[in-house]
This record gives structure tokens, C-alpha cells and sequence, in this order.
């Protein structure tokens, strides 16, 4: 592994053992729930259906069959809540790849040694690839494991399928947070374009369903090509999946040609 | 003999602000060049050309022969930032590893022993590390992988003067391997020690180059003579670079320009019971300089 990679591993490792452990309390908590609610499915569809109406409803993804495994699973996990915290952990290695330490001057003295730039971002995106890999994996098995004993009944190829869908859009967001640091090295702005594309995203693509005028924004939406598919439903949906990592890619590509072309810590 | 950082025509702008203005600078090989200047004349502006941190605006520039974009030469520089910003969190130790893996053919050993030295703890994370023990991490990366060219930032900020004589010892072993070393500085007197040569930059310009030898022998030297009798003032006057002239009894005060071989021989007929002759003062000189080339310069303009 090059030393770069290493050495950033290293530095994000505190965080991402702290969300680690966050998210999957956060999965293994809700998904315990889920065993008392499985005994009388009709009385809690109606109180969830009641507690959100109309728009609510389909900020929250539908709902209507949240007291099925896989509805309750994609309510808790895969809809709102997990993504947005995982999104998060994502934004946060992200910016830490270029924008924070240009913006503490520690980028300087890594700039001077002999790593040309593009190598620079690379490893510095690798690095962030394979920390949310190991989130991604963890929180993985926490969901197959909590979701297995709960009784659930959702089978792992599904879970798998949702959940590299996550992984993906998750990594998209990194790479944007990352992208954003590299072409102004700004780690407000950073997080501000992650947190407006994210929430609009995410706005556009569940209350866009059923709102002509803004429908096809749905196709900008990094969600779309998550949510979209019903993966937890319906397996894998390859094409939207391609969306997402060519989306990502040319995210990564942008930020090495902007990061080569500008003055560092000016 | 090439050069070993070469700028030709050397300009960056901040937006519409000039931080540099066509520098041209030659440091050959196996000198200790200081770059002296004012705060914010425009001398980590150059040094952080040189080592591609920021691009300029027009000009280039090449550093061991070789164009400044090319990351593979960084490897034979050791860089010291003036403001040096070390992760907090990170141990020195850990960091130093990190840096010698990337710069490859390191010798741990050389770590330790210019933590030696220095007496640099490395065990401790960085960011409880006071100003002084930062800088001395600082220079620990520049000088452990024994690079070709050391570019130095302002050094000595924050080393007590013990410290100061090691790095000091340290740069004289450098260009004792034949190694080249640029060497930032808002003070003379903290070069002119080690230094071979001195540019001076003001206002984002290159305003004079100088060498140290040089300098000297051209030096100001204030000089207090006392006789044993009083002694007759036209024995003095007149006498190649004497100023400033005054004689009380039996004793003589001037200013020496250059050798002070014509008033030591005249003052040999008499009795001499005593001698002060004050350190030639290099500042002064510079600022002389300085004065002189901002004069030119403002008659050029008008």
C-alpha cells in the first residue's frame, strides 16, 4: 500500500471507528425494535401511516409496508436515517482528503515531497474509498446478523444489494465533498455542496415521484439512482449502480484536474 | 557549472496584487545563499514557487536542473516552511516515518541522531509541541534524507540560541558535502554567519546580491585609539578611508571604510595603550544599499 494511503488510513481512523460503532448502534437499535413490532403489523402500519401524512409520507419513503421486514428495513435503514448519517461520515473523510489540511497549512509539507499531485489525490481517495469500505462492511453484517436473529426474513442477496447501493452513494458524496476541497480548497464549501445537493436530492427524488413539475430533476439526483430501484425489493438495479460510479469517477477526475492546475494554500 | 535554482523573469500575482516581479536569481552549487528581506517582500512567494506549492504568473523557474512541476526532484530537496504547520495528532515519529517512505533510501539512523543533536522529542503528538520543539521536527525532515538542496524559511524562528549554533553547524555541514542551501531570513545577522552570498528582496524585486566577503571588506568600522601622550591631528588627516575624524588629547576616534591598514601604520609612530574597534555591522551596510537602489529606482520612475 503506498505510504500516502497509509498514513491517511491512519489519520481517519479515529473517525471512522467512532462511526463504525455509531451506525451500528444505530442499526442494531432499531432493527430490535422490530421483533415487537412484528406481532401485530396492522396496529403499527396504521399508527405510522396516521403519525405522517401526504408529503411526509413520501419524504419518508411510502411506508406502507413498514410493518414487512423489508419495508421496515428500508424505513429505518436504507431510507432517510442511514444514509444521511452515513453521508455525513462520507462528507467529513472527504474534506479531510484536501480542503481541512490546506486550510490547517499541513498540505504544504506533504506537497514537497516528491508525490506529484495527481498521485496526491488519488491516494488521498483511496484511502477514503477503503475507510467506507470498512464502515460499509461492518454495518453490513451488523444489518444480516441483527436483521437474521430479528427474524426479519429478508434474504442477504438483498441486503447486499441495498447496501452496496448505499456504499455508492455514499462514496459519490465523498468524492463530491473531496472534489469540491480539491478545486477551491475551501472545507465550508465543501460540506455546503454535499449538504444542499444531498437534502435537495433527497427532496427531488421522494416528493418528485408524485409532483410533475419537478419530476425529471429526479434524474440529478444522486438518490434517484439509489432509491429508484428497490433494491431491497427487487435486487440489484445494475444500470443505476453504473449511474452512480461514473458519477463518482468523473467527480474524481475533475478534482485531480483542478488540484494540478491551482495554487495551494493561498 | 549550472545552476542549481535558476529563475529567469520570475512573476506572481495574488489576484491583482504583485508579490513578485520578475525575479531573476542564479544559486550555484554548494553555496549557502541568504535571502533577506522585509516581511512580506515576496521571499516564501519564491520559495514556494520553487518547490510548486504555487504557480507564477509568468517567468519559469528550474531547481537541480530540472522544471519546478516535476515531483520527482523534491526528493533531493529538504524544505523548511516559515510557517510551519505539523498535524497535531500525529506523533513526530510516526510523521518522520511517513515522510522517509515517501522520499524512499532513507536512513533511520540519521533521524535519531539529529534528534540527538537537537534534543527533539518525538514520542509526543505534535500539536503539544511547543513553537521552538515544532520547528526542530521541521528541521529534522528537511535535513534527514541529506538533500542536494535545502530551501529554509526563515529557520532559526522559535530555536533557542544553543539550537540555533547546532542548525547553524548543521547548514556548515551541508555545504561542507558540497550540498547548496537557500536560506530565508528578515535579518542579516542571522545569515551572515554562514552565508557565501545574500540577495536582497524588497517590494517583490530583487534589489542587490551581494557577496559576504565582500561585504566585509567593504565593512564600517567604527575605531577608538588611545596613545600614551596627546597626539597631532595632521598625522591622521588625510589618510585613505578615514572619516569622521576627531582628535582629543591623546585620544583618536573614526570611521574605517574598507582596510584600516593606513591608519594603523600612522597610528605605529606613537604609543598605543589601547584599541576599540567595533564588529562592522553588515545591517548597516544593506540598509546603505537598500536606501541607495530605492533611490535609483524612485529617479528611474519619475
Amino acid at each position: 500500500m503506498p505510504a500516502l494511503v497509509r498514513k491517511t488510513l491512519g489519520e481517519y481512523g479515529r473517525a471512522l471507528v467512532g462511526w463504525t460503532v455509531g451506525l451500528s448502534a444505530f442499526l442494531t437499535m432499531y432493527i430490535s425494535i422490530w421483533s415487537s413490532m412484528k406481532d401485530n403489523p396492522e396496529v403499527f402500519t396504521e399508527t405510522a401511516v396516521a403519525k405522517y401524512p401526504g408529503a411526509l409520507r413520501d419524504l419518508m419513503g411510502g411506508m406502507a409496508d413498514i410493518a414487512s421486514g423489508a419495508g421496515f428495513l428500508q424505513a429505518i435503514a436504507y431510507q432517510l436515517l442511514g444514509p444521511l448519517l452515513f453521508v455525513m461520515c462520507a462528507a467529513i473523510l472527504g474534506n479531510r482528503a484536501v480542503a481541512r489540511p490546506e486550510e490547517a497549512r499541513t498540505l504544504e509539507l506533504t506537497l514537497t515531497l516528491p508525490i506529484d499531485r495527481r498521485r496526491l489525490v488519488l491516494d488521498r481517495w483511496a484511502a477514503m474509498l477503503l475507510g467506507l469500505l470498512a464502515v460499509a462492511l461492518v454495518t453490513l453484517c451488523v444489518v444480516a446478523v441483527a436483521g437474521g436473529l430479528a427474524g426479519m426474513g429478508v434474504p442477504f442477496g438483498r441486503i447486499l444489494a441495498a447496501h452496496t447501493g448505499l456504499f455508492l452513494l455514499v462514496l459519490f458524496f465523498g468524492t463530491l465533498a473531496l472534489c469540491v476541497g480539491a478545486a477551491f480548497g475551501r472545507g465550508q464549501a465543501a460540506l455546503a455542496v454535499v449538504g444542499v445537493w444531498g437534502v435537495a436530492g433527497y427532496v427531488v427524488e421522494t416528493l418528485g415521484r408524485n409532483v410533475d413539475a419537478i419530476a425529471w430533476l429526479r434524474w440529478l439526483s444522486p438518490f434517484h439512482y439509489y432509491l429508484d430501484g428497490r433494491p431491497l425489493y427487487q435486487g440489484w438495479p445494475a444500470g443505476d449502480y453504473l449511474v452512480l460510479l461514473g458519477a463518482t469517477a468523473v467527480l474524481l477526475a475533475t478534482a485531480v484536474f483542478a488540484f494540478e492546475r491551482r495554487d495551494v494554500g493561498v | 557549472m549550472t545552476a542549481v535554482v535558476e529563475t529567469e523573469g520570475l512573476t506572481k500575482f495574488y489576484g491583482p496584487k504583485l508579490a513578485l516581479d520578475d525575479l531573476a536569481l542564479a544559486i550555484r552549487p554548494g553555496e549557502v545563499f541568504g535571502y533577506l528581506g522585509p516581511n512580506g517582500a515576496g521571499k516564501t512567494t519564491t520559495i514556494r514557487l520553487l518547490l510548486d506549492v504555487i504557480r507564477p504568473t509568468s517567468g519559469r523557474a528550474t531547481v537541480l536542473g530540472a522544471g519546478t512541476r516535476d515531483a520527482r526532484i523534491r526528493a533531493r530537496i529538504g524544505y523548511l516552511p516559515g510557517e510551519l504547520a505539523l498535524e497535531g495528532r500525529v506523533r513526530a515519529r510516526a510523521y518522520l516515518d511517513f515522510v522517509a517512505d515517501v522520499r524512499g533510501g532513507v536512513n533511520r539512523g540519521r533521524i535519531d541522531e539529529l534528534a540527538e543533536r537537537l534534543d527533539a522529542d518525538l514520542s509526543v503528538p505534535m500539536g503539544r509541541l511547543s513553537k521552538g520543539n515544532k520547528q526542530k521536527v521541521g528541521l529534522i525532515q528537511a535535513f534527514m534524507h541529506e538533500p542536494e538542496l535545502l530551501i529554509l524559511d526563515e529557520p532559526t524562528t522559535g530555536l533557542d540560541p544553543l539550537v540555533q549554533q547546532e542548525f547553524l553547524s548543521m547548514v556548515r555541514e551541508a555545504r561542507a558535502s558540497g550540498h547548496t542551501v537557500l536560506m530565508s531570513s528578515h535579518v542579516l545577522a542571522e545569515v551572515e554567519h554562514v552565508a557565501d552570498r545574500v540577495g536582497i528582496v524588497r517590494s517583490g524585486r530583487m534589489v542587490a546580491v551581494e557577496d559576504v566577503a565582500a561585504l566585509r571588506e567593504r565593512a564600517v568600522r567604527r575605531v577608538e585609539l588611545h596613545f600614551d601622550a596627546p597626539v597631532p591631528r595632521e598625522a591622521f588627516e588625510g589618510l585613505p578611508g578615514i572619516r569622521d575624524l576627531t582628535v582629543e588629547g591623546a585620544s583618536l576616534r573614526c570611521t574605517v571604510d574598507g582596510r584600516p591598514d593606513a591608519l594603523i601604520k600612522a597610528a605605529a609612530r606613537f604609543t598605543v595603550v589601547h584599541m576599540v574597534s567595533a564588529e562592522p555591522d553588515l545591517e548597516e551596510i544593506f540598509l546603505t544599499y537598500y536606501s541607495e537602489e530605492e533611490a535609483a529606482h524612485a529617479r528611474a520612475g519619475a
